[in-house]
């Protein structure tokens, strides 16, 4: 069996140092970050689609000039709007290290 | 008896107890299958549901468990019993029950869709499971939240030298969150800047020693020196018990807390809990990295600091308070909690880390190999209180701590000013997070039936009351054993909920079996035992003279231990039932995993 070069595996083992220090420090910037950006785009879709989960707002109209740029995004959307009890309602369970 | 043989020890348990014990059972009974598709990369929402790499997410998930648990637990502990069987505890502790509870926990929300532990209770054992636990959560956080405030207004009257590096620890938290969100700062320059500011200030502690000094001479003087509260205590005059006293200067720091964690859980996130946690992970990851790598050293460099100072065994029941009994079992169980096992790791893990897992291989280095971890963390904590001088436990504590970090060439008495922060640091960040889950938790469980727990604030601010409610009882030491009982309970919970899983999919339950029947009936003894110690060493004496506040805390607190009994009676009896029903079923067959996409 053939075994790798210990400079491979010192590269390796400092990789893996590097992405522990980044989970223990930014990945949660990074989780936040794509969590805020998320809601942004909810509120856009609800604007602009809220008809799809029975909130008319926008003319279909402009709905329809806007729909090729939000397709990839609305069974994401929709499937989350699902979970909440209101769709307005957005709570932090992230229990952040205690 | 010294600092190198305990790191020994500690090093070969994680070492025996991951490869002999863990691999066997995730490999044996488990089965984890790197070939089936996990909820990350099922539900993929690139939000909530995630696969990201084992590395990062074992750094994720330890940053998230580890707190101020191992630290205060050990300190208690060693002050009680002496080091030897708080040693002996963590070592079994998390060879066979602390791992094998966050690794379940973990494991049984993968299979089960990644939903959270209440969810699957729901589904698994009954549907008035889901209510009681979070019942059962909301007086668990309450009495964390009351013994931390007290234990850091303690602190922070009797240490001036903190305040400073505190202070600036906020500015710099809020100062960082601006900068990344709001002005798109880099993260490492924010990071050098607001870390070394705050750990600047410090250092600085010593020389701004005087001006709080004086701040609580004045404070005090408002009174006249007169307390604000007068209670019986029975930690002091040798654990005798005699009347304490809490003066204007200690409510002082109790209220600004309370202040700096309502504003921590009613701001949004990113504002102010996110960052000032980040910025107080760095300055207490110098100190315990430098401090662990101190005591292994201690002994050929500065041996003076790495000798153990506390006898090894202090008796199977020590007295405490003249009608109190401390007995070495159930008591030193859930006095150790979070270095030798935890029910917060299980209720982090079901949620937050497991809908991240990308690989059922990766269930056991980031879930066990986490709380082996915690465990060194929790070691460091017992080392350091055993080697320190002799006083009060945290005093001990930051002189143990800060004599393992003067081996690096820091000034001994920098080195305390940092231990002493460290510790405050993890303590405050901690505390204000547990607000912020304790009002939603609240707003959960009642705020359906009662509307104005839906608002923010009035949530929070009725979790803060109640909490400064159990200050003015001033006897931390069983708030602490009572938030370890409900701790370690919902540990027993939890594996209770695994054990019920196996039965259910007809696997071999008995490695989460054992230590949940261990678990439950220690940690039920426990609050039994404690809630009897408040009634007669805290409630009788506050009432024989006649003193309301400490005496409505106090009874506050035996009925708290109380309903924490009765919950898991409920929830054990739930559990059983369930267990029972799939056992008597016949074994089902095996689903074929999905494949991976």
């Amino acid at each position: 069996m053939a075994t790798r070069p210990f400079t491979h595996r010192l590269s390796a083992g400092w990789e893996a140092v590097k992405q522990f220090m980044y989970g223990m420090t930014g990945h949660e910037f990074a989780r936040h970050a794509l969590e805020m950006r998320h809601e942004l785009e909810a509120v856009f879709m609800v604007v602009t689609l809220g008809d799809l989960i029975g909130v008319p707002i926008l003319p279909p109209v402009y709905s329809l000039r806007l729909l090729p740029y939000v397709v990839p995004e609305i069974a994401k959307w929709k499937r989350h709007m699902a979970k909440r009890r209101e769709f307005w309602e957005k709570e932090e369970y992230d229990m952040h290290g205690v | 008896m010294n600092t190198l043989l305990a790191v020994i020890i500690g090093a070969l348990t994680v070492y025996l107890a991951y490869t002999l014990y863990a691999r066997r059972i995730d490999r044996n009974v488990i089965q984890s299958d790197p070939k089936r598709a996990t909820p990350a990369t099922l539900y993929m929402d690139g939000v909530d549901f995630m696969p990201t790499n084992r590395n990062i997410l074992f750094g994720y998930h330890f940053k998230s468990i580890a707190a101020a648990g191992p630290i205060v637990g050990a300190i208690v502990a060693a002050s009680l019993w002496g080091w030897l069987p708080a040693i002996i505890w963590l070592v079994l502790g998390v060879s066979f029950i602390g791992w094998a509870s966050d690794y379940s926990a973990i494991v049984i929300s993968v299979r089960n869709e990644g939903n959270s532990l209440s969810a699957i209770a729901h589904k698994l054992v009954s549907s008035r499971t889901r209510t009681v636990l979070l019942l059962f959560i909301f007086f668990y956080l309450l009495l964390v939240t009351g013994a931390f405030v007290m234990i850091m207004a303690q602190v922070m009257d009797s240490q001036p030298r903190t305040h400073l590096g505190i202070i600036m620890l906020v500015v710099m938290g809020l100062l960082l969150g601006q900068m990344l969100y709001r002005w798109k700062t880099g993260l490492v320059g924010a990071t050098v800047f607001t870390v070394g500011v705050t750990l600047l200030a410090i250092l600085s502690g010593p020389w701004s020693e005087p001006a709080f000094q004086g701040l609580n001479a004045w404070l005090n003087g408002l009174t006249g020196g007169a307390p604000v509260v007068t209670y019986f205590d029975p930690m002091l005059a040798g654990f005798k018990g005699a009347e304490a006293k809490i003066m204007p200067s200690l409510l002082f720091w109790a209220v600004a807390i309370a202040v700096f964690c309502y504003a921590g859980s009613v701001l949004p996130i990113w504002r102010m809990a996110q960052p000032v946690v980040y910025v107080g992970f760095w300055i207490t990851a110098l100190s315990m990295v430098l401090g662990l790598g101190g005591a292994a050293v201690a002994s050929f460099v500065k041996p003076e600091v790495a000798q153990f100072q506390i006898p090894a065994f202090k008796g199977f029941n020590p007295q405490l308070g003249p009608a109190g009994i401390m007995p070495l079992w159930p008591m030193l169980f859930v006095t150790i909690a979070c270095g030798a096992i935890s029910g917060w790791h299980a209720l982090f893990g079901a949620v937050g880390t497991a809908r991240q897992i990308e690989n059922e291989a990766d269930m056991l280095p980031v879930g066990g190999g986490s709380m082996f971890t915690e465990f060194l963390l929790g070691l460091l904590a017992l080392l350091a209180v055993s080697v320190g001088a002799k006083g009060a436990p945290v005093g001990t504590f930051a002189s143990g701590l800060g004599g393992f970090i003067s081996v690096w060439g820091v000034p001994l008495q920098y080195a305390v000013s940092l231990a002493f922060a460290a510790f405050i640091v993890i303590v405050l960040v901690v505390t204000q997070l547990i607000f912020r889950v304790m009002r939603i938790t609240l707003t959960e469980w009642l705020g359906d039936v009662i509307p104005p727990c839906r608002n923010q604030h009035v949530s929070s601010i009725v979790c803060v009351l109640l909490a400064l409610l159990l200050v003015v009882t001033g006897t931390w030491v069983y708030l602490w054993q009572l938030f370890g009982g409900a701790n370690q309970l919902m540990a027993a919970l939890a594996l209770l909920l695994v054990t019920v899983w196996l039965a259910s999919v007809g696997k071999n339950w008995l490695y989460a079996g054992l230590p949940m029947i261990f678990m439950y009936i220690t940690t039920m003894a426990s609050l039994l035992v404690t809630a009897y110690n408040i009634y007669f060493n805290v409630y009788q004496p506050n009432r024989e003279a006649g003193r309301m506040l400490p005496m409505v805390g106090s009874g506050l607190m035996v009925l708290v231990a109380l309903l924490l009994v009765v919950a898991a009676v409920f929830i054990g009896i739930d559990g059983w039932r369930a267990f029972m029903k799939y056992l008597r079923r016949p074994t089902p067959t095996p689903k074929t995993a999905p494949a991976r996409g």
